[in-house]
Formats: structure tokens, sequence, C-alpha cells
């Protein structure tokens, strides 16, 4: 007789528990060992009971889903966590994997998919977007491309140009520009006259409101 | 409603009924518990709409959707996205934009009493 697959299913919706026990227990290979309706609960009965695989929902009351899938992580507990949602975040989805969850089912397909996800997450693969990956490391590369934020356009503008424009945003005058740059104020003048001609702005508020549109300013970690 | 379109996935309604084949009366337990809870978290997400409190809102609805999404009833769950995007923007929600949540309840309430019967509705009712 095969093994049976130990779960545990952690989502705050006691109907979903329900619907979600129920589907999975009517499979004779997995059993449903618990149910946490919260984070917390999730983490401490993944302690206690050592669920081969843990369901589990990330938006969830006190400990959120994906803090305990960092703390089970953290733990190196041998559990393995497939993440139930609501949408495909792509963002979520790639922060999950590298947190070690092991698959991702739509909530919308968890009848369908979940018992055969189980599977194939018990014979060590992964899962996502309903069948299992054969290139984990492609989809990773994948998703990591396509959650990287778009580079900054620049319009031309040089490193210095774009200091410029950051400074004039915050309200500096000429002078305090200068100042900070170490340079004169008819330097300064004649960065914002190439500024206003690259961007084709006529003043420093249409420079400000120009900037702002087109996420010209840096960011806080300096991209 | 079109007639070949049913308010419940029938996928989803179909395989959770074999599923729970030798428990038939648990089965129209879990729907009537999940009528139940809609009924009561659309009133709780109306009362958080009318009194603008956006973060509740989004919360009911969200929650809202999730056992929708579970249960296959995908219209009652997509309404509901939709006001919980308009509460992640911040944006002013008006009570009518709530409304399309109930009527897609009661269309599913309908199809499931027709198919398991009138042991699926709720005690006390539940409509708006």
């Amino acid at each position: 007789m095969a093994s049976t697959t130990r779960v545990l299913i952690a989502d705050d919706h006691p109907v979903v528990r329900v619907g979600l026990r129920n589907m999975l227990q009517s499979d004779p290979t997995i059993q449903v060992v618990g149910e946490a309706s919260d984070g917390l609960e999730a983490l401490e009965l993944a302690r206690s009971l050592h669920p081969d695989v843990l369901l589990l929902d990330l938006a969830m009351p006190n400990v959120a889903g994906m803090e305990a899938l960092r703390e089970m992580t953290a733990g190196n507990l041998d559990t393995r966590t497939i993440v139930l949602t609501g949408l495909i975040d792509k963002r979520q989805v790639l922060e999950a994997l590298q947190l070690g969850a092991r698959g991702v089912v739509l909530k919308d397909a968890a009848v369908e998919h979940l018992a055969e996800c189980i599977r194939a997450v018990m014979q060590g693969q992964y899962w996502l977007e309903g069948r299992p990956v054969q290139n984990l490391v492609q989809v990773l590369r994948d998703l990591t491309a396509q959650t990287a934020p778009a580079p900054r356009k620049t319009f031309g503008l040089t490193a210095r140009e774009l200091e410029v424009v950051g400074l004039i945003t915050e309200g500096c005058t000429n002078r305090d520009i200068a100042k900070t740059f170490g340079i004169s104020e008819e330097t300064v003048k004649r960065h914002l006259t190439n500024i206003f001609n690259k961007l084709g702005v006529g003043n420093r508020l249409e420079l400000a409101l120009f900037a702002l549109n087109h996420n010209l300013l840096p960011t806080p970690d300096g991209q | 409603m079109p007639e070949t379109e049913t308010s419940l996935a029938p996928a989803v309604f179909d395989q959770l009924q074999k599923a729970m084949a030798t428990n038939k009366a648990g089965f129209t337990e879990l729907y009537r518990d999940f009528l139940a809870d809609a009924w009561h978290t659309l009133r709780e997400l109306r009362e958080a709409v009318q009194q603008q409190r956006i973060e509740d809102a989004r919360d009911k609805a969200h929650y809202l959707k999730s056992s929708c999404l579970v249960l296959g009833a995908r219209e009652v769950a997509r309404q509901a996205t939709r006001i919980e995007e308009l509460a992640r923007a911040s944006a002013a929600i008006k009570e009518i934009e709530v409304e399309p949540i109930a009527d897609a309840l009661c269309d599913v309430q309908a199809e499931l009493a027709e198919r398991l019967g009138s042991g699926v509705l709720p005690a006390g009712k539940t409509a708006a």
C-alpha cells in the first residue's frame, strides 16, 4: 500500500478549510493531519505535527503567509510548502519560491489541481501555473526578468544633470545647488539650460513636474 | 444570464460533489455554510463601505473572494475582487458598487437550491 502524505491546511477561512479537507480526504494517499486559521498557528502546528506538506494561504491574520514561509525555511523544517493564492502576482510567486515554496496553486484551481500538485511536490517536483515545472532555474530566471523594475529613462541627461534635477525638485536654489556640488552658480545655470533644452521644458516648475511624471528622480537606493 | 452559463464553476462543483459522494449531507452543509458566511460577510462589507472604512472593505472583499474562488462562485469572486482593487487604490467606493456582489450571490444561491434542494439555504435567510 502506498504511504500517505500528511497535509496541514492553513487558511483563515473556515469554509475554505472544510472544502479543501473534504476534497483531499477523498484521496486515499492523502491524510489531513491538522488545520490552522492563521500564520502563527500554522507555524506551531507545522513544528508539532511535522506534516509532509503545508498548504499555506498567503493572506492570513497574525503572521502573514509569506512571513510564516520565511520562518519555516529558517527553522529547517522538512515540510514542503504549497502556497495558496487568489491571484498570480509574479513578484509574490518569485518571493515564495525564493523562500522555499515548492508549489503555487490558485484558489480557483485548488479543487481541481491540489491533489495532483501535492503528489508532484512529494515526488520532488515544483508546481506552477497548474502543472509540474520541468525547469525551475528557467522559471526563476523568467520571473526575475519579468519582475525587475524598468530601467530609468534619462532623456539624454548626464549623471550630474540628473542630480541637479533631483535638487530642483527638492526646491533648492541655484546657490544651494552650487554649494552642494562645489561649483559656481554660472555652471549650475549652464546645467539648467542644457536640462531645459533636452527635456523641452521652460521653467523650474515644469521641470519638477516632468521629473515626477517621468520617474526621473533618483530612488532611495540611488538607482 | 444565458442558459449555458452557470453561477458555479461546473468543474469545481462536480469534483467536490464527487469527492464527498459518501457524505451528501456534509456536501450540502458545506455549501450552506458557504452561503451563510458569504451573506454575513457581504453585510459587513456593505457597512464598511457605508462608513467608508476602506481598509475594512478591502479585507471583507478579500475574505469573501477567498471562499468563492475555492467553491467555484466565480462571478461573486470577480465582483469581490473589483471592490478589493478599488479599496487597494484607496478609491471612494459607492454603496451601489457593492450590489453586483449581492446579485451574483443570489444567482449562486438559486443554482445551489436547484441542485441540492432547499436544505442548502441558510437558516434565517440571507439576501439583501
